[in-house]
């Protein structure tokens, strides 16, 4: 592996933050929601249009060319504009694409958005490849996930209910987020009901809606020319994106494939998984949760859903896991879900996140997968 | 039709022959992915090998080797006997189509040749650790009569 830690020699820094609430499809384009995040995030910078350089719009549902249309209205600078296709982690990606473009010093300041409207099915790629497969059309991915969790209750003894209790803590931080899609406190027997697939319940499957999230990220040089607020600036100490290798038969990738990049992205930092004060990771499904905890080096296999139920996992807890409610609540619009992870990251680090602050949150971290498979892990620290 | 184990069809009432198709009196039974099952008492599924690095691999694939990189012309049938060990298993409610219909069960299964597959298991008595093997089920007959049929599993005697 190339050891060149370009993020290392140029610093980037996300300097500007920004959403439209993740919500269920209506009549509101697209255009309209990725305008909405992208001035707060200039407007939370202390930034103007004419300051970005550059701009990655991560979608996977829109069709092609949907960033200048969106962004000209902001004044047709005529920058370079990309959109980028990750699948889940489409908004992952554009951040991981505006911070490469800032530590290589082609640009200072480069916004990263996020912004999708769902259609009917996603349109997956890899079902067109030509490989045919005993289970296509009958293993769609809450069953894909409701197998894992077969598979990890089994191998851990651990319960239904106790998988369940990961929804409980995410549907209660939801219900504080105001741009969450899901904004109600559940109790576990609301939780547990609506069965959809094995232990899956339709309250532990993340709804898919539409929304926008966007990121300005910024040099140290962009940040002292345009005297920003270098104390609210939070810098990326890793950036990593794998895709999915060769792993011996029945071994679950998902959880394979994170703990590849996590371990990547925290020898890139020099940090520890113990270092790590808040975290939102892939929570589409309640298993995963556990899964990722586990794989990202949180905690032992079979450890975590000990720790949900005791509640270390919890803001105020040793580690806030999915403090925004996650895909859970906060919702997965698709192309806007990893850049807002890296928004609520942002707010936690900077103390600004209200009563779903983990107080003294130093270092954070952000984790997507996505069909393919690939997984995006970034590292942020508050210095 | 639903796809039950009250339609499983004996297989011993086919005669062996090429794999995806055979011929039953005037009737075509053709399976549902023909390139990757066997017609044969029992089924048999099929993988690849590959010549350059031995890798074993389900199911078959057009393009290459995701072990060396080789191409598409060294990987060789490999057949896999339809037999297995439940790994993980699941009950599935909600599903976006009318076949099959639900509450039906899919199951992670370890062949015992080696490769992991995901595939319906009929009937009950399905665990983790349970012994499964492959049985033919028709899953629909088209306007000819030509029965279509796809490969299920279920729980060893």
């Amino acid at each position: 592996m190339n050891e060149t830690n370009l993020l290392k020699d140029r610093p980037v820094y996300v300097v500007g933050i920004g959403l439209h609430r993740y919500q269920r499809r209506s009549d509101t384009t697209y255009v309209e929601l990725g305008l909405t995040a992208a001035r707060s995030a200039l407007s939370d910078a202390g930034i103007t249009w004419p300051d970005v350089e550059a701009a990655y719009t991560g979608t996977a549902l829109l069709g092609m060319g949907s960033s200048r249309i969106m962004l000209s209205r902001l004044g047709a600078t005529g920058i370079p504009m990309t959109q980028v296709e990750n699948a889940s982690a489409s908004g992952s990606s554009s951040v991981a694409q505006a911070c490469l473009e800032v530590a290589s010093g082609r640009s200072d300041v480069v916004l990263a958005l996020g912004v999708d409207k769902p259609r009917g099915g996603l349109g997956a790629a890899p079902s067109q490849a030509g490989i045919e497969n005993l289970e296509s059309g009958t293993v769609v991915p809450f069953t894909h996930f409701a197998l894992l969790a077969s598979e990890y209750m089994h191998l851990h003894g651990v319960s239904a209910e106790q998988v369940a209790k990961v929804a409980l803590k995410n549907h209660r931080n939801g219900a504080s987020n105001q741009y969450a899609q899901r904004q109600k406190v559940r109790t576990l027997d609301e939780i547990l009901a609506e069965p959809i697939s094995g232990a899956m319940t339709r309250l532990q499957c993340c709804p898919v809606g539409e929304g926008a999230a966007a990121v300005v990220v910024a040099s140290e040089d962009g940040i002292r020319r345009l005297h920003l607020d270098q104390s609210r600036a939070v810098r990326v100490a890793a950036s990593v994106t794998r895709t999915e290798g060769l792993y011996d038969a029945g071994v679950g990738i998902d959880a394979a494939l994170t703990a590849e990049t996590g371990s990547a992205a925290f020898h890139q930092a020099g940090l520890e998984p113990s270092d790590v004060d808040v975290l939102e990771v892939h929570d589409a499904f309640a298993i995963e949760e556990l899964l990722y905890a586990e794989a990202l080096g949180l905690c032992s296999p079979g450890e975590a859903a000990s720790l949900i139920e005791s509640g270390e996992f919890d803001i105020g807890g040793r580690c806030a896991l999915s403090p925004s409610g996650g895909l859970l609540a906060m919702g997965h619009p698709i192309g806007p879900t990893g850049t807002g992870q890296i928004v609520e990251v942002t707010r936690q680090l900077r103390g600004e996140a209200g009563s779903r602050q983990q107080r003294g949150a130093q270092i954070g971290l952000t984790h997507m997968v996505g069909i393919g498979a690939v997984c995006v892990v970034h590292l942020l620290v508050s210095e | 039709m639903t796809l039950s184990a009250a339609g499983a069809i004996a297989a011993a009432t086919w005669p062996a022959g090429d794999y995806g198709s055979v011929v039953k009196g005037t009737m075509t039974v053709q399976a549902r992915h023909p390139r990757l099952l066997r017609l044969t008492d029992p089924p048999s599924i099929l993988g690849h090998q590959c010549i350059g690095c031995r890798r074993v691999a389900f199911p078959p694939d057009p393009y290459g080797c995701e072990g060396c990189g080789s191409l598409s012309g060294d990987l060789e049938e490999f057949v896999l006997e339809a037999r297995g060990t439940v790994r993980a298993v699941a009950t599935v409610h909600r599903h976006h189509q009318p076949s099959p219909a639900t509450p039906f069960t899919v199951a992670v299964i370890e062949l015992t040749g080696g490769p992991v597959i995901k595939a319906i298991v009929a009937g009950t008595g399905v665990g983790v650790g349970t012994e499964v093997e492959g049985v033919l089920v028709q899953d629909v007959e088209d306007d000819v009569g030509d029965i279509l049929v796809d490969l299920q599993f279920r729980v060893m005697a």
